[in-house]
């Protein structure tokens, strides 16, 4: 068995955010009360929150539960010993984020808020800077960005941040994967196995169906929410990194055109929940909002300036105005590359990849059990 | 009973012709469903001697028992039989019945037809009632040869022996003094408080042991009526109630060295306390990493912390994280854990160490806050009031608790040499079974209680100890400070495991126990006990052989016939009239009073005798 043992677990939790985990008496009322617990057999939060305090980092690190968690906060709503389960299963996530990532820049920019914006500066600055060495002669009498910021040059930038920023979040991918797949015991499973649940990361990453089963009344909103979220995160991810060549572009298309209303609807399905998002963390309105840390509210503001000037390019490209839109882009993309650099692979963000991946490895484990289940009946069968 | 003596004596010649009165119990229908009562009464009639047989619905009633007064005045009756339910119900109520009638009350003898009879054999209705006529029979055929009998009376010495200058010792000493009994307290150390001193802070109310410790011990001296004879051991003991002889050896007199004292006295209290178990060699590491104590060790080490160090310091030391391991020594599991010299194990549960551990682990979570503390339990047995408190604080003091199975305790390892943690493995029914390894700087062995010393006495008056060794009572509820040996108490732990709280309401329930010993000059005994016809005795001393009560039977040389002759001699306090003499007598010249040869034999003859008459 051996686990890696750390009597300071719950103040690291605590540094990421966990709150008074110390109280939980392990009555097991969350996790009777949580309608995801049953399925994923594994007993959380209380199972997560006794690994805390009995100091169970190694047992932690193997756990996928933390990931089975979509924060309705009913847990902590019925907690009897007002010991918040829901924040520790969300600070989990975020110890865990810091521990897949290799680097350790994870768990500096979760610790500290300051280095996480002097980060997003300096990789600001360096785009300015980038921008200010090589941008391409500037057209005055007409709008013509492709000649300030030729859209070959943007796309290579966009392929390399994009290989950079893959290689770390695939990293950490791979760490929470051997952890939680057993580490050696891992290399024994079936490789079909791993090709077969491929589509169950898919499925969740474009869908996040389990979110369905999660408790509060509040939750089905909620989903559509942070679908539509997605979906303009995932358009505007296609539209730079695959179709750029054909979304930035100088020629002002008609309105009904498909380059722009698919830009436009990317532009609401971003800026529309974020800025819900910010409201409701602001006036606390729903359990999973109560607490917000430094890092929430970076992602949140950082994804809403990139729309925002992502929409402002748009409209003073439009509108024919050259130096504005030169301007602004050169700031859009001071904010949304420090915010891709830092936030994907080393905070909040990654959960795009850790919580479908999280499941898939459920399933794989699911059919690992389910293939032995199967082998030792067929030995008793023989045996017999 | 002044008046008993003098009215019996009338009594005391045996009638040629015995009146004996029969009276045969309906218990309401628990008999009559069955016996044929009316049946058995008539029949009564017939046995020689029998004067009177009547049919009651309860006998034990007022009407009942006073059916049995008015016959005996009116028919002159001088013996008599109640055949109604067991002895242990009401034999005390018919024989006070007859005594208020002027009647020597050993000249009542109780038949059971209720138990024996009618509830035993109620598919046999007509051999229940067979059996119930045989039984009257035997017994009126006992009493036919019964003479009156006197309760012994011994001289009752007004003094107490205190065995033990624990907290119950000192407890018992102060109250009984305080009554105006005399008492000597023997303690084998060089000073009165036994283990309390050493408690730290008690739990519920956090008072300091030694603060309590000073209070009793101040009670006991400055109380005249004490005599503290410090450093001393009872060394031989005998006797029986309101006169025991009793031998110390001990430091004590103006010469200053050991001197042996013999003292006679009425009550013997035992006070002998308990001893923390020790860990055998290697035990969770004991012995073996200096960082394992016992939770008496940790007492010390904590009221030896100084300073206001944020954590706690041991062989100077930060000791980060302190793991408490419940119920060392205490329900011990057959097959698990290792038997003592004796080859038992402690099944027990010690009781106080669960409040003892949460105290502990309290006092360190809220003195040294950098100080984790975990706490391995089979379960929290926090049961007296203002304990539960205990648990409910450390858990808000964050103390994790963890929980073993009593088959698989906590296994402790060495890591890394004497300063290095220690490694604990831990199969936690808490985290659902699982397998949880921790780490920790110190580990504290909750250490239960085993019995003390009290070898010398058990042996020397045969007092009875449980099969967990702790000295047992008589009846866990309605006798819980006696035990079976005539005027000796129990009083604290040498009786069972108990806290402090439980010690002193045993020690001061022990000495009104005591007290109402003394409310008489003489001790009143059963006269169920061997005597011997020194004619009939021809000394050969076959009785004493089979004796097994020190003291009870004793060869005396008198003088007969201008001869000096030995002679049998029973000491009526210590004969239990247990009848192993009677037996091995090659003369017949000793019996138990009330239970002769000759009235065994009338039994039995009561028993063979033919009833039948022509109507059944």
């Amino acid at each position: 068995m051996a686990g890696k043992f750390n009597s300071d677990l719950h103040l690291d939790i605590t540094a990421f955010g966990g709150q008074d985990a110390d109280m939980c008496m392990n009555c097991g009322t969350c996790t009777t009360i949580c309608p995801m617990s049953e399925d994923s057999g594994g007993g959380f939060p209380r199972r997560v929150i006794r690994l805390i305090q009995t100091g169970q980092q190694a047992k932690l690190e193997e756990s996928l539960d933390p990931w089975m968690c979509y924060y309705c906060g009913d847990c902590t709503t019925n907690c009897p010993r007002q010991a918040n389960p829901a924040e520790t299963m969300m600070a989990s996530r975020r110890y865990l984020t810091s521990r897949y990532d290799f680097t350790g820049l994870a768990k500096l920019f979760y610790k500290s808020a300051l280095a996480e914006i002097l980060a997003i500066v300096l990789v600001g600055l360096f785009v300015t800077g980038l921008f200010v060495a090589f941008h391409g002669p500037m057209v005055l009498n007409k709008v013509e960005l492709n000649t300030f910021a030729p859209v070959h040059a943007i796309e290579l930038g966009d392929w390399i941040m994009a290989a950079v920023l893959s290689f770390f979040l695939l990293a950490g991918a791979a760490r929470m994967t051997w952890w939680t797949l057993g580490r050696r015991n891992m290399l024994r499973i079936s490789p079909m196995i791993f090709i077969q649940q491929i589509p169950v990361f898919f499925v969740h990453l474009f869908t996040q169906k389990r979110w369905h089963k999660c408790g509060s009344h509040h939750s089905g909103i909620r989903w559509i929410k942070h679908l539509l979220l997605v979906s303009g995160y995932l358009s505007m991810l296609t539209l730079v990194l695959i179709l750029l060549r054909w979304f930035q572009t100088d020629t002002v298309y008609p309105f009904y055109y498909p380059q722009r209303l698919w830009g436009y609807y990317a532009t609401i399905a971003l800026l529309y929940p974020t800025l819900d998002f910010m409201i409701s963390r602001w006036r606390r309105k729903e359990p999973i909002h109560l607490f917000s840390e430094a890092s929430d509210w970076i992602f949140l503001i950082m994804l809403f300036l990139t729309a925002l000037t992502g929409i402002m390019v748009n409209i003073f490209r439009v509108g024919g105005l050259p130096m504005a839109t030169y301007l602004i882009y050169v700031i859009h993309l001071s904010i949304a590359v420090p915010m891709l650099v830092v936030e994907v692979p080393f905070s909040k963000w990654s959960h795009i990849m850790y919580r479908p991946l999280s499941i898939y490895l459920a399933g794989v484990k699911q059919a690992v059990g389910a293939a032995r289940t199967r082998e030792e009946q067929s030995a008793e069968k023989i045996a017999a | 009973m002044e008046s008993m003596k003098q009215e019996t004596v009338q009594d005391s010649a045996i009638p040629h012709t015995p009146r004996v009165g029969v009276y045969i119990c309906r218990c309401g229908g628990n008999i009559s469903d069955v016996v044929d009562t009316d049946h058995v009464a008539e029949i009564c009639r017939l046995i020689p001697g029998v004067a009177v047989s009547k049919v009651h619905t309860f006998m034990c009633s007022d009407p009942g028992q006073q059916t049995i007064s008015d016959d005996i005045r009116q028919e002159k009756l001088d013996r008599v039989v109640v055949a109604s339910c067991s002895p242990f119900l009401h034999e005390l109520t018919f024989r006070g019945a007859v005594m208020r009638s002027k009647m020597n009350p050993y000249l009542y003898e109780h038949v059971n037809i209720r138990e024996q009879c009618s509830w035993a054999h109620k598919h046999d209705p007509r051999g229940a009632t067979a059996k119930a006529i045989q039984l009257i029979s035997a017994a009126v055929g006992k009493l036919s040869h019964s003479t009156p009998l006197e309760k012994i009376r011994l001289p009752n010495h007004r003094r107490a022996m205190v065995v033990g200058g624990g907290p119950a010792g000192m407890k018992v000493a102060a109250d009984l003094a305080a009554c105006g009994i005399p008492v000597v307290l023997v303690e084998r150390s060089d000073r009165l408080g036994g283990k309390l001193p050493i408690l730290n802070r008690l739990f519920p109310n956090g008072q300091a042991a030694t603060e309590l410790a000073a209070k009793l011990e101040s009670q006991v001296l400055s109380n005249p009526k004490i005599e503290v004879l410090l450093k001393s051991e009872v060394t031989t003991v005998s006797g029986f109630i309101g006169n025991f002889e009793v031998a110390i050896h001990g430091d004590f007199g103006p010469s200053g060295h050991a001197t042996d004292i013999h003292t006679t006295v009425g009550v013997i209290v035992m006070a002998t306390g308990f001893k923390p178990y020790v860990p055998t060699d290697g035990e969770f590491n004991f012995k073996r990493h200096p960082a394992v104590v016992t939770t008496v060790d940790f007492n010390a080490l904590l009221s030896k912390q100084k300073g206001d160090a944020r954590t706690f310091q041991f062989d100077g030391r930060c000791i980060r994280s302190i793991a408490f391991i419940h119920c060392v020594g205490s329900r011990q599991v057959d097959g698990v854990h290792t038997p003592a010299v004796d080859g038992r194990i402690n099944t027990y549960c010690s009781r106080v160490c669960c409040t003892t551990v949460l105290n502990q682990a309290l006092q360190v979570r809220q003195r040294f806050p950098d100080t984790r503390v975990y706490d391995l339990h089979q379960d929290i047995r926090t049961y007296g009031r203002g304990h539960e408190e205990y648990y409910t604080d450390a858990s808000r003091a964050g103390v994790v608790f963890y929980r073993y199975h009593g088959q698989e305790p906590p296994e402790v390892t060495n890591t890394n040499g004497p300063t290095s943690p220690l490694r604990i493995s831990v199969k936690d029914y808490l985290s659902w079974g699982e397998e949880l390894e921790i780490e920790a700087d110190m580990v504290v062995l909750a250490v239960g209680m085993t019995p003390g010393p009290c070898e010398t006495l058990v042996d020397q008056l045969k007092l009875p100890r449980g099969e967990d060794r702790f000295l047992q009572e008589i009846h866990p509820k309605l006798r819980p400070v006696e035990i079976s040996v005539n005027g000796v108490l129990l009083a604290g732990t040498s009786q069972a495991p108990m806290n402090i709280q439980e010690t002193l309401a045993a020690a001061g329930a022990a000495a009104v126990k005591a007290r109402a010993m003394f409310t008489t000059e003489e001790v009143e005994l059963n006269p169920y006990v061997a005597e011997v016809d020194a004619h009939l005795c021809e000394g050969s001393g076959a009785c004493l052989t089979q004796c097994e009560y020190d003291g009870a039977l004793a060869m005396v040389e008198i003088l007969q016939d201008g001869h000096t002759v030995r002679k049998a001699h029973v000491n009526a306090g210590l004969c239990v009239g247990c009848g192993a003499c009677v037996a091995v007598c090659p003369t017949q010249a000793i019996n138990v009073s009330g239970w002769r040869i000759d009235q065994y034999d009338a039994m039995v003859d009561g028993l063979v005798r033919d009833l039948t008459p022509t109507t059944i």
